[in-house]
């Protein structure tokens, strides 16, 4: 089996643009999240959401076009045979509500294959992929995907671009169903009430060790280990008992070939709402028992960024292991019990090889990636 | 990489069916009807009739195909995923939430609607009736061969501990200027196991040679011309 690096990331979130300022932002414990003025929403039961700085549309097109541009000036120039695999759960669905809301025809471009195409035209990759929608953990079975790729010598060089909107659509229907906090998320906090949403564009560059080393990339991180499950209990609703999350999390501690106690951190997905974030714990206890290692989760401060969620966590999750450091959890000054003493709002010095990161979605799904850092 | 096809189901423009019950391969040209719970499960089902028309046709093909391999019922959760080609996802079901959204300012945005605005609602419907706790996802690339589904499949076997995989397409017909032609709406798919079959008798082992794949010693070119192989094969 290929070992595989991570060789590049890139980000534009409700931090910045690039892993600097995002890292730096969430190491002060700042909070992306603000008042939403994108479009009205005084008929929902939030008002508020982690929207990335000025972020305008072209005319015609989607905002996801300039996350892209902005996203493709930092990635920089790719191998030519790179794969490109995408993990968005709605597209363009700004340009698909704006077209419906003048009851306009509806443009071919609304679709993913159309996106698809921009997408690696952008890039200059020859590939023009596919999209993968696995709800939240959209881009976790990404990387997943294009790990295995490169892991089984099926690929040398795997670009994942993940990117979800703040779009109307998604938040009133996140609304619809009582899912949105009134008040910025807290995750993994007794208090939590919800979710806040959130938007992100990112890239990670995945590539054969023997690669990277020949293209004089130098390595972020490994991908050690990954693994996917599905709760087989509710479409949107997880399992109390975290059955998903605990198979996923055993998968990818079986491939990265490492037990439970060699993980030294964990970006849990902590979206905020009450359900979710008990399943987590009550997950990862399951797995990690008295060695559970410290836990953080960033929707506090990034929203819930949907589809490119665990990309831009696996691009943070990159420097946590450089620096033997995790992000405070905005949000959480008061865990919920089954957290307490693994969670802080203040960053946490971290001892280890590995970081564990999952995320979990509509559909029952669940995914993990484990990292493991370079000497 | 190798995968033993044990069971096919769909519902398309020539109907519902599985593979032990039909002698043409069913991706047809035509419109499609939409199944009702009568004609999926004997037993009332609750749900069924709240999902969407994209789900409803995808959960019925993933149930008529679990039923021709004999693999329907369950009393454990199992290692199979699901792996679904879709060109349009659930766009229909979009636009159906939209015209709940747009009038009074989303005062009447329809939760149930909502809940099926993400193309992979459905396989969490078929996995908690299934019991099927491998990976589950949707994806979109471009491709006319219908094939792409497997090739993912047989490689998510091969390199994961899933026993088996659900794999096929899933489209309703796209709304009025969208459909690129050449289209068959409805949803087919395919059981693929590690192992043949223990149940009912299989219809033949399917092979990734590099790009090719291969069934019953050809080179298969498309998806319609791979099941009419099947059931060709089952005589």
């Amino acid at each position: 089996m290929n070992r595989v690096v991570i060789s590049r990331v890139a980000t534009v979130t409700a931090l910045g643009d690039g892993l600097e300022p995002l890292w730096q932002g969430l190491l002060a414990g700042r909070s992306g999240i603000a008042p939403l003025t994108r479009f009205g929403c005084e008929n929902y039961i939030s008002q508020q959401a982690a929207c990335i700085a000025d972020l305008q549309a072209p005319a015609k097109g989607s905002l996801l076009d300039t996350i892209l541009e902005r996203i493709a000036v930092q990635i920089g120039d790719l191998p030519n045979d790179c794969r490109l695999l995408v993990a968005s759960t709605k597209g363009e669905i700004d340009r698909l509500t704006t077209v419906c809301r003048q009851e306009a025809a509806i443009p071919p471009a609304v679709l993913f294959e159309p996106l698809l195409e921009k997408i690696a035209r952008r890039f200059s990759l020859p590939d023009r992929g596919c999209n993968i929608n696995a709800a939240c953990a959209s881009s976790t079975i990404a990387l997943a995907r294009a790990a295995a790729l490169i892991a089984a010598g099926q690929a040398e060089a795997v670009l994942v671009y993940a990117a979800d909107l703040v779009s109307e659509f998604v938040f009133s229907g996140f609304s619809a169903l009582q899912a949105l906090s009134a008040e910025p998320c807290r995750p993994f906090d007794r208090q939590r009430k919800g979710l806040t949403l959130g938007e992100a564009g990112v890239a990670v560059l995945l590539m054969n060790e023997e690669r990277a080393k020949l293209s004089a990339e130098s390595p972020l991180a490994y991908v050690a280990g990954w693994g996917a499950a599905n709760d087989a209990h509710h479409v949107t609703a997880p399992a109390r008992d975290g059955c998903g999350l605990i198979l996923a999390c055993r998968q990818a501690l079986a491939k990265a070939e490492i037990a439970a106690d060699q993980v030294a951190a964990i970006n849990a997905h902590g979206t905020g709402t009450v359900y979710n974030d008990a399943m987590e714990l009550t997950a990862f206890n399951a797995v990690f028992g008295a060695q559970l290692p410290p836990l953080h989760g960033v929707k506090g401060s990034l929203g819930h960024c949907l589809g490119a969620a665990g990309g831009v966590e696996v691009a943070i999750a990159c420097r946590a292991l450089q620096q033997q450091l995790i992000p405070g959890t905005v949000g959480c000054p008061d865990a919920e019990e089954a957290g307490q003493g693994r969670l802080n709002t203040a960053p946490q010095k971290v001892s280890g090889d590995y970081l564990l990161c999952s995320n979990s979605g509509f559909g029952g799904i669940n995914a993990v990636v484990i990292l493991q850092g370079v000497a | 990489m190798k995968g033993w096809i044990n069971g096919i189901g769909w519902v398309t423009a020539a109907g519902c069916g599985n593979g032990r019950n039909a002698e043409q391969q069913p991706l047809c040209p035509g419109s499609l009807e939409i199944p009702k719970r009568k004609q999926v499960f004997e037993k009332p089902d609750m749900r069924f009739g709240r999902l969407d028309e994209f789900s409803r046709i995808g959960l019925a093909a993933l149930a008529f195909c679990l039923r021709d391999a004999g693999e329907e019922s369950w009393s454990e959760k199992r290692p199979i995923g699901i792996i679904a080609a879709s060109r349009y996802g659930c766009l229909q079901t979009d636009l159906a939430y939209l015209r709940t959204m747009l009038p009074e300012q989303g005062k009447l945005a329809s939760p149930n609607l909502f809940a099926y605005t993400l193309p992979n609602s459905f396989l969490g419907e078929a996995a908690l009736r299934f019991g099927l706790a491998g990976n589950t996802l949707v994806f979109n690339q471009e491709d006319e061969s219908g094939l792409s589904p497997l090739r993912f499949a047989l490689e998510e076997l091969a390199w994961s501990e899933q026993q088996a995989m659900l794999a096929g397409i899933c489209d309703l017909a796209p709304p009025q200027g969208l459909s690129r032609g050449g289209e068959y709406p409805g949803s087919l798919f395919l059981l693929l196991g590690k192992e043949p079959s223990a149940v009912f008798p299989g219809y033949g082992e399917l092979e990734l040679r590099g790009n090719e794949m291969v069934f019953a010693g050809a080179a298969v070119t498309d998806l319609p011309t791979l099941v009419a192989s099947c059931l060709a094969a089952k005589k």
